[in-house]
């Protein structure tokens, strides 16, 4: 109960140019935590409405548990909703809030106090249920939107920003709640977010969106490791991955990876996704900030691998600190020891975990990588 | 010293500062001086005998005899007092209780359109009466409840009555006729302000419903009516403090010699009397003692509208 399949969905709306979502082709499994995650406009919220059947779909085909429901109406989806801004009835006690949708449903009254009560003691809010919404904190507000979508016990719970109005710590605080919610109620949960460090924390599958466009689905971790186009390693990760421009060229069966300053000796792993030809393309290497070394510049010769370069300014943040060094006209993040402490103009040498690092095409974006993968 | 040097240099630095926004509140400072404040300088005229004289406005209006409370008295002493407070408050509660409601229900059913067109004609058309002199509308209405008028000819077409009804020459008709007038010519108007405030809410609220599984209806009243609450509390806090302010062209057109024990309201009352009369103190004293009643009123609907810890006014 609770799988959602998506048949090539499309959105355009009259008068725009280019779908607002754009062959958003998936399923998703009965329990599983899907966080939808992109840039603002990206079609995130689009693509929640049409599931909730607030929007119509221009295209495709909807399915909740094999049941054609692009033509349903949102009450007979059996799904809840959590809004950004609460969207709670003004003039409804709390209580009245959260009983509201099963008493429009035809609930018995009795199993109606007792569903009520029930949730109430979950989300810590039973002293607040007499009290208007009006009455309430931005935090306690959204604790009855989710009592209200709780109390339902719908098929697939649907939540659009809930956490954006919130303030950090009670947004880590909530975010770490419904975590806990979702894996004790294990329903279907189609959250959207355009905090990568949301998606990241919550989704045990996460979608990547861009201009309507899917752009990997993937476990966060995976994401992580292997993002399938620059824009979700650029996206996916904070501070941003680094992306150095050059080109790759073969001396002797091996590949390097060159431009004016550096010439690095591309991972053998690497090879099938040049081997094919390649000549003349140009290539981003991306290298996250903990997979960059610093050393000192000793003043000799170069050594292989290593590349000389000077701090530009440096941020701390506690556990870490991340320098942010001239490479050129580049300028690359390397996370560090908040130890050592780096001054501006220092002369210093940086070096690339070459086994971690991603080859993508410039032109198209994507991963080398996962073409070689696929070869 | 002039009053300048009162004020503190930091307060002075901001008013320069904001001198140009200062300077956009002058032509509304001079109107409330001439035309708000001024004029209350003739509410002395309540308290003295005044006798025009031609071309000694000032002598005669400062050299009138004070009598105090005299109008005043004469006023609720005289036997068309009762007739004339009891005109100006049903009529105007039966124009509050029906042009009040009216609008909101206008602005409700239009938000539910969905065919844009056809919201936008009908609220052109609701609007447009707004705008008709009350000459022209009174006519309108004259015309349309004759003995020969659409209204009667319409009734006894449906068979419900057999002779012309004398809407105009029969009293009792005459408070349900101004509270339609009234309606009638402002609805539009006034649906525009709910219509704005309706505009405003979230739809998010809406959507909310929706997927809770209510319906139109149960979206109205759960949504749309408690987020006009606002609105509606200062609007009825306003229309309260007019309660005595019928209006004055719509009872002096619509009213005649036949209907005057049920169409004479204090406006018309002290138009009679001031100006058809000349009885200028005493004209005065009832339009003071109007505008006196008119203050208490919005004083108190506020101070309810404050406890009921709903919007206030101020
Ligand atoms: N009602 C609408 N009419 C026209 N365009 C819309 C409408 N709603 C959203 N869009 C457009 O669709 C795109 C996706 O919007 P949305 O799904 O809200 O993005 P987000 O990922 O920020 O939630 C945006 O470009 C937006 O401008
Ligand atoms: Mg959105």
């Amino acid at each position: 109960m609770g799988s959602i399949t998506f048949n090539h969905v499309y959105k355009r709306y009259k008068g725009e140019a280019r779908p607002a979502v754009n062959d958003f082709h998936l399923s998703i499994e009965e329990g599983e935590f899907l966080v939808l995650v992109g840039p603002s406009g990206c079609g995130k919220s689009t693509t929640l409405r049409m599931l909730a059947g607030l929007e119509e779909i221009s295209e495709g085909d909807l399915y909740i548990d094999d049941k054609y429901v692009n033509y349903l109406s949102p009450k007979d989806r059996d799904i809840a909703m959590v809004f950004q801004n609460y969207a709670l009835y003004p003039n409804l006690s709390v209580y009245e809030n959260i009983a509201l949708g099963l008493k429009l449903r035809k609930t018995a009254k009795h199993d109606i106090e007792l569903r009520v009560n029930r949730v109430a003691r979950i989300l810590e809010i039973s002293h607040l249920l007499g009290r208007k919404p009006n009455q309430l904190s931005g935090g306690q507000k959204q604790r009855v939107a989710l009592g209200r979508a709780i109390a339902r016990e719908p098929q697939v719970f649907l939540m659009d920003e809930p956490l954006s109005n919130l303030d950090a710590k009670l947004r880590a605080q909530t975010r770490a709640e419904i975590i806990k919610l979702q894996s004790e109620l294990k329903r279907t949960t189609v959250y959207v977010t355009h905090d990568q460090v949301e998606a990241m924390t919550m989704g045990t599958r996460i979608v990547v969106m861009k201009d309507g466009i899917i752009q990997q689905v993937a476990p966060p971790r995976e994401l992580y490791d292997q993002p399938a186009n620059l824009f979700v390693a650029g996206f996916i990760g904070s501070p941003q991955m680094n992306f150095i421009q050059g080109s790759v060229t073969r001396e002797d069966g091996r590949f390097y990876f060159v431009n004016k300053r550096i010439k690095l000796p591309v991972p053998e792993h690497h090879y099938p996704g040049f081997n094919r030809d390649r000549n003349g393309i140009s290539f981003i290497m991306g290298v996250r900030p903990e997979h960059a070394l610093l050393k000192a510049d000793t003043g000799r010769e170069e050594e292989e691998g290593w590349v000389r370069c000077e701090v530009e300014m440096t941020e701390i943040t506690g556990a870490d600190s991340y320098v942010y060094v001239r490479l050129g006209e580049q300028t690359v993040i390397v996370r560090t020891d908040p130890d050592k402490l780096h001054r501006k103009d220092d002369k210093l040498l940086v070096s690339f975990a070459m086994n971690k690092v991603h080859f993508f095409e410039e032109q198209s974006g994507d991963s080398v990588s996962l073409k070689g993968d696929a070869q | 010293m002039n009053a300048w040097h009162w004020i503190s240099p930091a307060k002075r630095k901001r008013i320069i500062k904001q001198r140009y926004l200062y300077l956009m509140l002058v032509p509304a400072f001079l109107w409330s001086v001439l035309f708000a404040y001024g004029p209350m300088v003739g509410l002395y005229m309540a308290f003295i005998d005044y006798q025009p004289t031609l071309g000694k406005f000032w002598s005669s209006f400062f050299g009138g005899k004070f009598v105090g409370l005299q109008w005043f008295n004469l006023f609720f002493a005289g036997d068309e007092f009762f007739l004339i407070m009891r005109n100006t408050l049903v009529s105007s509660v039966l124009s509050i209780a029906i042009g009040f409601v009216v609008p909101i229900v206008i602005a409700m059913a239009l938000n539910e359109v969905r065919y844009m067109a056809f919201k936008r004609v009908v609220q052109t058309v609701s609007y447009m009466p707004y705008f008709i002199s009350w000459v022209i509308a009174a006519n309108i209405f004259v015309t349309l409840l004759s003995a020969d008028g659409l209204v009667n000819e319409l009734l006894k077409l449906l068979g419900l009555t057999r002779d012309s009804i004398l809407f105009m020459q029969e009293g009792r008709y005459f408070w349900g006729i101004v509270a339609g007038a009234n309606t009638w010519k402002d609805m539009g108007y006034n649906s525009i302000i709910y219509l704005a405030a309706i505009a405003s809410i979230n739809p998010e609220l809406y959507e909310a419903a929706r997927v809770d599984g209510a319906g139109r209806v149960k979206q109205a009243a759960y949504i749309t009516l408690p987020m006009l609450k606002p609105t509606i509390v200062i609007l009825l806090i306003l229309a309260v403090g007019n309660l005595l302010n019928t209006g004055f062209d719509q009872y002096y057109l619509l009213g005649n010699s036949l209907n005057r024990d049920y169409s004479d309201v204090l406006d018309t009352y002290a138009f009679r009397y001031g100006l058809q009369n000349g009885m200028f103190s005493y004209a005065s004293a009832v339009g003071l003692f109007k505008s006196i009643v008119a203050f208490l009123l919005v004083l108190g609907v506020n101070s309810l509208a404050r406890r009921m810890k709903s919007n206030s006014l101020f």
